[in-house]
């Protein structure tokens, strides 16, 4: 198990000093100076109350949005000076939504390929690659399916499916449980942390869910903008779950 | 699914609007073969009938309207002399509304010049002499008059009988009606003038030559002007105004079509902000972005303009059998016409996604992918 609990020897993902993010031309600080380690497969979940700022701390680690002020490194590069930031998010990461956010006029299987477009792969690869992932994540038999025939907990994995595209060694996901019952809920954690430890793949994941937040390495607290605490898992998560 | 897929995709979302844009981009295109066509169809066919009566060189009066002033037929003596010249004879034509035809050409040659040579009666007889009081009518003319070999026809208060049809080898010339100078000048109360001279030339006469001998007929007949056949078309003011208002009418059609489109893509582009969010998060560049809103558009100018080059040519064809056109023209649908049209409006496809494509590949992925 020593291998899935990180420690301050492994390098780290993403670094955050003094992040901070503001809008509407700086009357909302949504960040007000973040300090955040996450290291190489770790699971690191994210909580706060509502308005805290998790999702555009995730944004910002994401490079869907840029940093007002303060340094972000992903693997020592800066996120915000990236020259290619379409081929980070691409290849670097896989993002996973609240909503799913998935392209209603495209098949399940279409949907899944949509980030492969950046990948250099030919169309056979492409589609071979989508019905792999799409079976990974038991959704084989629905590639046809347009994401308005899916059920919540279905759409989420076919979102999950186009995160991995391109293979990537991290994966942020925000409250991705969050439109789902609880069964489907389990289903879809129970995906993330088959990545985590199956592939070793770098989680962020921010949760409202005491419960999950318990299952990762570290859980950090938000308010206001601001990490609070962080707690360090005594017990490693994964060996306790199934 | 290739990229090609994403982009027919985005375009049959909205099928309706698609298909109105697509309306409004053919139509366009197709006043633009329409007209565009008809200027052309007019000037090759004056061209080929030059060609058919053997005519190197034409004498008018450029200034006047439609059809060049009068002036006294004795010019034509006094160019005839000049050195280069093989043959001369002269016209008097007028495009004029003749009984129900709106515009019908009617030409009156003198008596035994070259431009008869090419006619063949196709029914009835030739005219006998100058002066015998009757017209013979190209094919066409016939036609569109209404008129067999007995008939009488109306010039202007004169009633003349119809003793021939003829083929004149061109539209042009099967448009007409034919007669000879004497009446034509007796009937136009235009005795003693022309508003032509034909000249043919020595045969192997260069190029110099035959600017020379234009200079020297200006001297002659200052008012006029020299033109060689193949330039006819360029130098005569009713041409060049047919061909400048063809453009205008294509250059606002062509107008209407990128407002059209360009409306339709920037639609298309606001109401998919969120799906170019979702593209732009999940790592599209934005390059490829802005190339399939361009590419969308480009198909919608591709598809306007096939429908527009099929349109215009139904309509150039139905233009062609009406009477107001029978005779006077025959449209070129060319197939050069038909690819430039083409072209045409993928550029203003391409044009007018060009805005749309830029502010779609400024969004703010967490911006976009939240509205
Ligand atoms: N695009 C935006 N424009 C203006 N304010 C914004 C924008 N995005 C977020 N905010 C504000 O920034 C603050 C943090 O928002 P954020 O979405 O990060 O919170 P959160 O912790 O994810 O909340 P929740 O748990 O409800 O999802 C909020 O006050 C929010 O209103
Ligand atoms: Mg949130």
């Amino acid at each position: 198990m020593a291998e899935n609990v990180p420690s301050a020897s492994t390098p780290t993902v993403y670094e955050a000093r003094g992040l901070k993010k503001e809008f509407d031309g700086g009357k909302v600080a949504a960040l007000r100076g973040v300090d955040l380690d996450v290291r190489e497969g770790e699971f690191v979940a994210i909580t706060g109350p509502s308005g805290c700022g998790k999702s555009t701390l995730l944004q910002l680690l994401g490079s869907l949005a840029l940093p007002s002020e303060g340094t972000l490194n992903f693997r020592g590069r800066s996120i915000p000076d990236m020259p290619d930031p379409a081929h980070y998010r691409s290849h670097d990461i896989g993002f996973v939504f609240q909503a799913f956010h998935l392209l209603p006029t495209f098949t399940v299987l279409e949907n899944v390929q949509i980030p492969m477009f950046e990948g250099g792969l030919t169309k056979a690869q492409r589609k071979d690659r989508a019905v792999e992932l799409l079976e990974s994540v038991g959704l084989g038999h629905r590639l046809t399916h347009f994401p308005s025939e899916l059920s919540g907990g279905e759409r989420q994995r076919v979102a999950i499916a186009r995160g991995l595209a391109n293979g990537p060694s991290v994966v942020l996901a925000d409250e991705p449980t969050g439109n789902l019952d609880s069964a489907n809920a389990e289903q879809i954690l129970e995906l993330l942390l088959k990545l985590h430890r199956d592939r070793k793949v770098t989680l962020v994941l921010v949760t409202h869910d005491l419960g999950i937040a318990g299952l990762a390495t570290r859980t950090i607290r938000m308010k206001d903008g601001r990490v609070v605490s962080e707690t360090s898992s005594s017990t490693p998560s994964l060996a306790n779950h199934p | 699914m290739t990229f090609f897929t994403i982009v027919t995709r985005g375009l049959m979302r909205r099928p309706v609007r698609t298909g109105l844009t697509l309306a409004g981009i053919s139509i366009g295109i197709a006043a633009v073969v329409a007209l565009v066509g008809m200027a052309w169809g007019y000037e090759k066919s004056i061209g080929k009938q030059l060609d058919v009566i053997g005519i190197d060189m034409i004498v008018s009066n450029m200034t006047g309207g439609i059809m060049p002033k009068t002036f006294d037929a004795s010019v034509e003596d006094k160019i005839a002399q000049l050195p280069k010249i093989k043959e001369t004879t002269s016209l008097l034509m007028q495009l004029i509304s003749v009984e129900d035809a709106p515009m019908i050409m009617v030409s009156g040659r003198k008596w035994g010049g070259f431009t008869w040579h090419q006619l063949k009666v196709v029914e009835g007889r030739m005219i006998k002499d100058e002066h015998e009081p009757a017209v013979v009518l190209g094919r066409l003319a016939a036609e569109v008059l209404k008129k067999k070999v007995g008939d009488t026809v109306q010039l202007d208060s004169d009633e003349l009988n119809v003793v021939g049809i003829v083929d004149g080898g061109s539209v042009v010339e099967n448009g007409a009606i034919i007669l000879s100078l004497a009446v034509m000048q007796k009937v136009t109360l235009n005795e003693g003038k022309v508003n032509f001279i034909d000249i043919r030339l020595q045969p192997g006469t260069d190029k110099d030559a035959v600017t020379e001998t234009a200079a020297e007929i200006k001297k002659i007949f200052p008012e006029g002007r020299a033109v060689k056949a193949s330039e006819v078309v360029g130098t005569s003011q009713g041409f060049r105004v047919a061909r400048a208002m063809s453009w205008s009418t294509s250059i606002l059609a062509i107008t209407v079509g990128i407002l059209g489109v360009m409306n339709t893509m920037l639609m298309t582009v606001f109401e998919r902000t969120h799906e170019i969010g979702i593209l732009l998060a999940v790592g599209w560049r934005r390059q490829r972005v802005m190339l399939m809103v361009l590419c969308e558009s480009a198909l919608l100018g591709l598809l306007g303009g096939i429908l527009g080059v099929i349109l215009g040519a139904a309509g150039l064809m139905i233009m062609e059998t009406t009477p107001a056109i029978k005779g006077l023209l025959e449209p070129d649908l060319s197939p050069r016409l038909l690819i430039i049209s083409v072209i045409i409006a993928v550029v203003v496809g391409l044009i007018s996604g060009l805005y749309p494509a830029w502010r779609s590949s400024r969004l703010s992925p967490a911006v976009a992918i939240q509205s």
